[in-house]
This record gives structure tokens, C-alpha cells and sequence, in this order.
């Protein structure tokens, strides 16, 4: 089960300021949904889990976490993210690409998502794998925001509000309510 | 919580992998490596289902993961993972090889042919989704060293002897071993194999001295169990530009999950898959097919069908289609013109079988009477110049059922004869034992009434009884569409015993001789005194109470039928499409089906075989396929997701029937029960192809749902 997801947005902070952020994985695994780090293996490579809801199948993904490319100059970073949930119910794979650009000092930050998952959720989940992918990383967008913002941020994903608003945004497309991006 | 078992546990007594019907090997439990997503890892006994199921959510399994193989094609390339390891010496993920007819002479008739059409078609993994899962309650007795085994299987005594020689080690032999098989809710040929859950209940239930119960969920029921069909298919048909056929060239990739779990005879891997002929007059073909390890369940059990013929019908009738459309000649037309014409039976195929008769000039006659077929090709043309889309499908098939003559029909050794024991009680009230088990086909009125028939004896006095091991005679189970043709005849033949001795009686009783004695059903009267005459029910009671010195008392007799050839029941159907041009539902608006299964026993019970075959055929037409996607991942493992049709999906069905009795059968049976999930999808999709086939579409793959539909037309430019 593969999906990939892509989004791009604006913020006015300043591009140094926002590197810095992104390029801490302290403060960017916090930023997804249910994600925490555990443990720091050494500057590239840390453990972490992740824990999320889908209707009845609860999975905690145990993580680990590599920083594959960290280029200050291009503003790029690539994560890979690789889970297996303890339960046996299976595993996750995900890597994540964050550039960013400066322009008229304001920075464009582009984000790109491929997550691949095995296992009980897959094929839970399979109809709606690419709407809960797409509220992830709403939510990881929002709360990425309000860290530059200087906010105290809620990760903890709740799972009833999750499908809730996934139930609402496909009843909007479907009622002619505006499509999201 | 009594007990959690895993493979290892299994392995101390060599039950942690277990043999297929098929001769290949199957895990009960992994002792190391997950074949695919679903699989069995470990069982839980608990004293309640709710324990059991809390004791499953502690189990915690760590797996590591493999690189899966999910397509067949990538399996058999160079380098692809060896998926058996297990196998000494095994070095590639191919099974086993299979082919029929004549290659060379196949080749040359292609070479110089003015037409050929060539179609690669895939015919889906499905599954049986019988409403109730698989399940069994193992009861060993300690004390007596004796296991009562109550499970929901298709073939009881089969299961008897597979046990048997799979624990025979620990000293349950065949003769402690006793299968029940009580009411069954749909088997459809997944009850046919054996299941890793019932050698744990059974390896559980020896170990506790306790019951052990095991039932599937839907979900481990449809993620688990065997799956049927999953055939990639290049077809081929060869033949002149006046629509004659000349050949047919079919090469088969067969995807068997990763052990080949199948319930064929041995000696024949794909099944009857060689009736892929079809119902056309040529005298050349070619088929080959290979065998694959995937990372998927293992199967390849029929589904409502009697082995593979599914596949085959479908290949060779859209192939028919195909041909007819690129001749330019109606398909109803070319159908006619190349029927094996029925003073030409027996007809030998160029794969190799038999049919034993068929007349299929009527059948397809029948049903285009039945449907207006030339009225309905007009309004097709008045429908299009308005837009609208409107199909017609034919489907002329031949089945072929009744498995099978012992010299080449066996399930691991076991010949496929069928038997009957009647015992007719002093006061001419009988029971009748059969080796076949019914899961709702009927036998109880239908043998009763061959009996009934047979002997005079009204059906209502007739007990039917089958699915107990200790009591009913051997036999190999009721799939495939054999009761009638194999137990049905073994009824017939062990009655005709019983008219025999009653005619020893009667003469015995009247002091004539016995060919003075003139039978009608009920009763023997001599010639030409028929007041001189002595009922069946006198003569059994004299079987009792008076019976002929040096005669044997009593009135019982078995047979073990061993049939000399397989029957070939036929149908024409034909079905009409309504597609609705924006959003692609496709309505169907009639489907005549008219049936050839011989000399029918009893009409009702024909009729309820059909719809319901019908309707199954309809699922892997327009609903039904286990998607995989290619990390290994069942995408559709619930009835949400897996569409089986219901009433509501379902058109009213018009059925009819032509009856060609079979020549070789006691009473001219051939079997029905399978025909029309055979017959219809081939049908439905002929069909929707022919609604659309204007727009530039020539063929469709299984299932054609709405979506695919409108992809296809959308690729041809018809949506923008």
C-alpha cells in the first residue's frame, strides 16, 4: 500500500529560521501526529514510535529514524522513517523530503511524503489510506506552523476526530463542498 | 487460557507441516518463515471466544521483513526469491507443467490460417465466501483412544483417511477415527482441503483429552482459506475468413499461492481445464500450462465449478466472441454454424476427452426464442443511433462433471467412485446411505426419488442419510458435480440389485417362474394375470418372515459406482446489457439460461441449482477478486470490501431447459449443480464487450466493474 503526497506552502518567517527547525529532529518528529523520539543513536539516526488509530485497529509503530541527506546550502532534507508495529500487526515505511526557498523574505517550504505500509492497517484501511495520509500531514503542516510560531503544539492524535474529519471532508467533496488540495 | 501453540510446539511431534491434496506440503503452523499476510502463527485455546480472542491480542509476534513475490510472472524469472527452500534441491518457484493435444500439428494450422485472434485474459482470485467459515470440534476420547471429529466438510471420509495418515504416528489410526458432518451452510469447494485449524484442534484435543473447537471469522475466512481460479490465460483461435474454427492454442500461467493446495484428481493439475475446446467442431488444440509459487494463500480450489472449467469455458467462449467480431459474423451465427452437431456424439475433443452427448443446435435455439434475439440485435441498432449502450452475450458451453472412471480419477490414490447402502426395513420403509455429503443441493429428495423411481417405494418412506463415517459407505464427497452422475447412479444400481432379489421373491411368493413376472413400479404381477401380483412392501416383508430357503434374508444392497465415463451437461445463455452512458452502472436487463443436464430428477431442485449458480457466476463477473497489492497486502480481506452479490444485485433469471440424456449414466443424469456459475460469466462479459464494442473495445477483463468500464472508455476516447 503506497501513497505519496506532496504540499507546498508559505510562511513569512525568515528561511534561516525555518531551517533550523526543520533540519532539528527534535522538533520536527514532534511535529507528526502521534510520533515521539526515544532515543538518539548518534547525529543521524535515532529511535522513536509512533501510535495511531484507525477505527478498531490500534497500531505503535516502533521507530527508527535516519537523517539521509542534510544539505544546509540547498535547504534540503530527507528523512526515512521505518516502523514495525509490536503487536506483529506490521510495519510502515516513510520517507520525507522538506526544501526549502527564499523569496522576497518569505519562506516556500515543500514537503514530500511516501509512505508505504504493511500489514493489518493496509488492508483496514486500504479505501481510505490516502485521506488519512492527507490529514496527516495537514496536521503535521499546521503544527510545523505553529512551531515557528513559537506555540505549544498537541501531537497526540486523537483517532475518533481523525476518521470524523475525514468522513466530513469526503461528505463535502461529494456534496459539492470545496475539494481539498 | 488453556493453551497457546505455535510451530515449534507442533514441530515436536511432526505436525508443524502437513501434505495437500495435491501431493505438496502446507504449513500448520511456521516454524520460522510467514508465507503470506493473514497467515496462521499461533493458536489460542481458551475455555470462551472471548478469552481466546484477549489471549490473541497478548500473542506478540516480531516478524522481519522479506522482499514478497506477488505476481506469477516475476516468480518465474531468473533470480526471483526461491519462495520453497523447504524443498531439497528446489532452485525455482515453478510447480509442475501440464499439456494437452497436439503442439506440432496446432502450429502448422496456425501458420497457414486466414484469421487468428489472440486475447490475454486473467481470471481472477476469488473466493467460495460460503456464509458459514470453515470449523470443527475435535473430541478426543482418552479412555477409548477414539476422536469424533464434527466438522463442516464437503468430503468425510476423504478427511477420515487424510487424518489418518497424518496422526497415525501417535496412534490414531482410521478405524478410532470418526468425521461427522452435520448440516453444512454452502461448501462450494472450500470444505474440500484440509485447514491447519483442524489438525490443531485435533493435536490439541489429544494432548488435553479435553473438546477443542475451531471457527474462522469472516475475515480469516476469506484472508486464510483456499482461494479458486487465479489463471493468467493467452488465448488463441485460428480459423478460415467464412468463420469456420480450426484451433485453439491456450498457454496458462497458474498462480497457486505458495504451496499448490488444490482438491484435483492427481493425475490431472489443471483440473478438466482440457474442456476448453468448448462446444465447436475442430479437430486441433494445443493448451500448456505452469504452476508458480506466489506469496499468497494456498489453493486453487473449485469455486462452484468442477475443477478449472471455469477457466476454460471462459477463455474458449470470448475467444468464440472475438473471432465471430473480427470474421464479421454474428456470434449467435458462427456459434450454430460450428456446434458439434448431435448425431456426432460420442465426440472425441482434440485434448483428449469423451462427450458423451449433447445437442446444442436446440439449446441455443431454445434461448434465442426465449430472449427475441433478432428483435433484440434491431433495437441495439435503434439504441445506438440515440446514444445508448446495449449488449447481447452469448455463452454456448459444455461442462464436464461427474468425476470420475477409477482408471484416471483418484484424490491422493483414492479412486473417485461414489456409493449407496440401501436397507429397506420389514415394514417397506428404507434407509439409504450415501458416501457423498449434500451441503444444501437436495440429495435427500433427489436420491430418495432415483430410490423411489427405481424401486416403488413413495420417496416420503425413504430416509436419506450421509456425512457420517461410521455409518454411510465410502466416498469420496460431494463436489465437482458428481453426486448425481457417481452416488445418484450408485442409488439407481443398488436399487436395480433390490429389484432383482424382489423378483426372486415374488416368483417364490405367486409360484411362477421369474420370467413369467412383469415388473411396474410398486408391484411384480405375471404376465398376462395382473390381479396375480405381490407389492414391493409384501415381498421386503417376506424378505423378513418367509424368504426362500437357500436365499439370503433380509433386504439391503451397496454399490460402489465406478462410472466409465465423465457427462457433459451444456447450456445456452444469453444476457442483455444496459449500460448507462455517463456513469458507467451496467444494468443487466435479462438473462435466459437454458440448461442441458440430462434426465432431470427433480425440476424445483434443478431450478434452485441454477439460480443460485447464476448469481455465482455473476459475482466473478462484475464483483468478486482478492486484490493484492505488491508489498503483499490483501487491499479487500472483509465482506466490506470483497463485493458478494446479493438478491439485490441480482437479475431475474429465466431458465429452461433441453433435455439430452447421457448415454452411459444408469438413469441419464449428467449433473447441474455447477453449470451456471460456469456458463454466465462468459455470458455477462460477451455482453458488456458487445454493448461497447462500437466504441473501439474488444475485450474486458473480470470483474467489469464500473470504474474499469469507464477507464476503458476513456483510453478509446469516449469520456474526455
Amino acid at each position: 500500500m503506497n501513497t505519496t503526497i506532496e504540499k507546498t506552502f508559505e510562511v513569512t518567517e525568515p528561511i534561516e529560521k525555518v531551517w533550523q527547525s526543520l533540519s532539528d529532529p527534535t522538533q520536527i518528529v514532534t511535529c507528526v501526529p502521534g510520533a515521539s523520539l526515544t532515543e538518539k543513536i548518534d547525529e543521524k539516526n535515532y529511535k522513536g514510535e509512533v501510535e495511531t488509530k484507525f477505527g478498531p485497529v490500534k497500531v505503535k509503530y516502533d521507530g527508527h529514524i535516519e537523517i539521509v541527506e542534510l544539505d544546509e546550502s540547498s535547504h534540503k532534507l530527507v528523512l526515512k522513517g521505518k516502523g514495525l508495529d509490536s503487536k506483529g500487526k506490521g510495519s510502515a515505511d516513510m520517507e520525507m523530503t522538506g526544501i526549502l526557498a527564499q523569496e522576497d523574505g518569505k519562506t516556500t517550504v515543500n514537503f514530500v511524503m511516501n509512505i508505504s505500509i504493511v500489514g493489518t492497517l493496509a488492508q483496514f484501511g486500504s479505501r481510505l489510506i490516502g485521506d488519512v495520509s492527507n490529514q496527516l500531514m495537514k496536521q503535521f503542516i499546521e503544527n510545523f506552523k505553529a512551531k515557528l510560531a513559537g506555540e505549544e503544539i498537541d501531537n497526540s492524535m486523537s483517532a475518533g476526530g481523525m476518521v470524523g474529519s475525514i468522513v466530513k471532508s469526503k461528505l463535502g467533496s461529494i456534496f459539492g463542498g470545496k475539494k481539498e488540495a | 487460557m488453556v493453551a497457546v501453540v505455535t510451530g515449534k510446539d507442533l514441530e515436536k511431534y511432526n505436525l508443524h507441516w502437513m501434505p495437500t491434496l495435491m501431493s505438496d506440503t502446507q504449513m500448520v503452523l511456521p516454524t520460522d518463515t510467514v508465507m503470506y499476510q493473514a497467515q496462521e502463527v499461533a493458536a489460542v485455546i481458551a475455555t470462551d471466544r472471548y478469552t481466546a480472542r484477549d489471549g490473541k491480542e497478548a500473542v506478540r509476534v516480531e516478524y522481519e521483513p522479506m522482499t514478497p513475490v506477488m505476481d506469477p510472472y516475476k516468480s518465474m524469472e531468473p533470480g526471483a526469491p526461491v519462495l520453497r527452500p523447504d524443498k531439497p534441491g528446489k532452485t525455482d518457484n515453478h510447480i509442475w507443467h501440464w499439456e494437452a493435444g497436439d503442439r506440432a500439428k496446432t502450429e502448422e494450422v496456425f501458420k497457414n490460417a486466414d484469421v487468428v485472434v489472440k486475447q490475454h485474459m486473467h481470471i481472477p482470485r476469488i473466493h467460495v465466501a460460503s456464509i458459514e467459515t470453515c470449523g470443527c470440534v475435535a473430541a478426543y476420547d482418552k479412555i477409548e483412544n477414539h476422536l469424533t471429529m464434527y466438522m463442516t466438510t464437503q468430503a468425510p471420509h476423504a478427511i477420515r483417511t487424510v487424518i489418518a495418515l497424518v496422526a497415525g504416528h501417535v496412534g490414531l489410526t482410521e478405524e478410532k477415527i470418526r468425521v461427522i458432518s452435520p448440516d453444512i451452510g454452502g461448501g462450494f469447494g472450500g470444505k474440500v482441503p484440509v485447514y491447519p485449524g483442524y489438525v490443531i484442534a485435533i493435536a490439541v484435543s489429544f494432548l488435553t483429552g479435553a473438546p477443542v473447537k475451531w471457527i474462522e471469522d469472516r475475515s480469516e475466512n476469506l484472508q486464510a482459506d483456499s482461494f479458486a481460479r487465479d489463471y493468467h490465460i493467452t488465448a488463441e483461435m485460428a480459423g478460415t475468413k467464412e468463420g469456420k474454427i480450426l484451433a485453439t492454442r491456450f498457454k496458462v500461467l497458474a498462480d497457486h499461492g505458495y504451496t499448490d493446495a488444490s482438491a484435483n484428481p492427481s493425475k490431472f493439475p489443471t483440473g478438466l481445464f482440457s474442456i476448453g475446446t468448448g462446444s465447436y467442431n475442430y479437430d486441433t488444440a494445443f493448451m500448456e500450462a505452469d504452476a508458480v509459487y506466489t506469496n499468497k494463500p494456498p489453493g486453487g480450489v473449485a469455486y462452484r465449478c468442477s475443477f478449472r472449467v471455469t477457466e476454460a469455458v471462459h477463455a474458449v467462449e470470448r475467444m468464440t466472441d472475438l473471432f465471430a467480431k473480427q470474421v464479421g459474423k454474428d456470434p449467435a451465427q458462427l456459434r450454430m454454424e460450428n456446434f458439434i452437431k448431435k448425431d456426432e456424439f460420442p465426440w472425441k475433443s482434440p485434448t483428449g476427452g469423451t462427450y458423451d452427448s449433447g445437442d446444442y443446435h436446440a439449446g441455443l435455439e431454445k434461448a434465442m426464442k426465449a430472449i427475441a434475439y433478432d428483435e433484440m440485435r434491431t433495437e441495439q441498432i435503434e439504441l445506438r443511433k440515440q446514444g445508448k449502450l446495449m449488449g447481447i452475450g452469448i455463452s454456448t458451453f459444455t461442462e464436464i462433471v461427474g468425476a470420475g472412471p477409477s482408471k484416471d480419477f483418484d484424490i491422493l490414490g483414492i479412486k473417485m467412485f461414489d456409493s449407496a447402502e440401501i436397507r429397506v426395513h420389514p415394514t417397506g420403509k428404507a434407509i439409504a446411505r450415501f458416501g457423498t455429503k449434500s451441503q444444501g443441493q437436495g440429495h435427500e429428495t433427489t436420491y430418495a426419488q432415483i430410490i423411489a423411481e427405481e424401486l416403488g417405494i413413495p420417496a416420503a418412506h425413504i430416509q436419506v442419510e450421509e456425512g457420517d463415517t461410521d455409518t454411510a459407505p465410502y466416498g469420496l464427497g460431494t463436489y465437482a458435480s458428481r453426486s448425481t452422475p457417481t452416488a445418484g447412479a450408485a442409488a439407481a444400481v443398488a436399487a436395480r440389485k433390490l429389484r432383482d432379489k424382489a423378483r426372486k421373491i415374488a416368483a417364490y411368493l405367486l409360484e411362477v417362474s421369474e420370467e413369467d413376472l412383469e415388473w411396474e413400479p410398486g408391484k411384480f404381477f405375471v404376465k398376462g394375470a395382473p390381479d396375480k401380483a405381490k407389492t414391493i412392501q409384501e415381498i421386503v416383508f417376506a424378505a423378513y418372515t418367509n424368504h426362500p430357503q437357500g436365499m439370503e434374508a433380509g433386504f439391503e444392497a451397496t454399490h460402489y459406482y465406478d462410472p466409465p465415463n465423465l457427462t457433459f451437461p451444456s447450456g445456452a445463455y444469453i444476457c442483455i446489457v444496459d449500460i448507462d452512458p455517463e456513469t458507467c452502472e451496467i444494468k443487466i436487463r435479462r438473462f435466459v439460461a437454458i440448461d442441458d443436464c440430462g434426465n432431470i430428477i427433480n425440476p424445483m431442485i434443478v431450478q434452485g441449482q441454477v439460480h443460485g449458480g447464476l448469481t455465482q457466476g455473476l459475482a466473478p463477473a462484475m464483483y468478486e477478486e482478492l486484490i493484492y497489492d505488491e508489498a503483499g497486502n490483501i487491499l479487500n480481506g472483509t465482506l466490506m470490501d470483497y463485493l458478494v452479490p446479493t438478491a439485490v444485485e441480482s437479475p431475474s433469471w429465466e431458465t429452461g431447459h433441453t433435455v439430452t440424456p447421457s448415454p452411459h449414466h444408469p438413469i441419464g443424469a449428467k449433473g447441474v449443480g455447477e453449470s451456471p456459475t460456469v456458463g454466465a460469466p462468459p455470458a455477462i462479459v460477451n455482453a458488456i464487450v458487445d454493448a461497447v464494442s462500437h466504441l473501439g473495445i474488444k475485450h474486458l477483463e473480470i470483474p467489469v466493474t464500473p470504474y474499469k468500464l469507464f477507464k476503458e472508455l476513456k483510453k478509446v476516447g469516449y469520456f474526455k
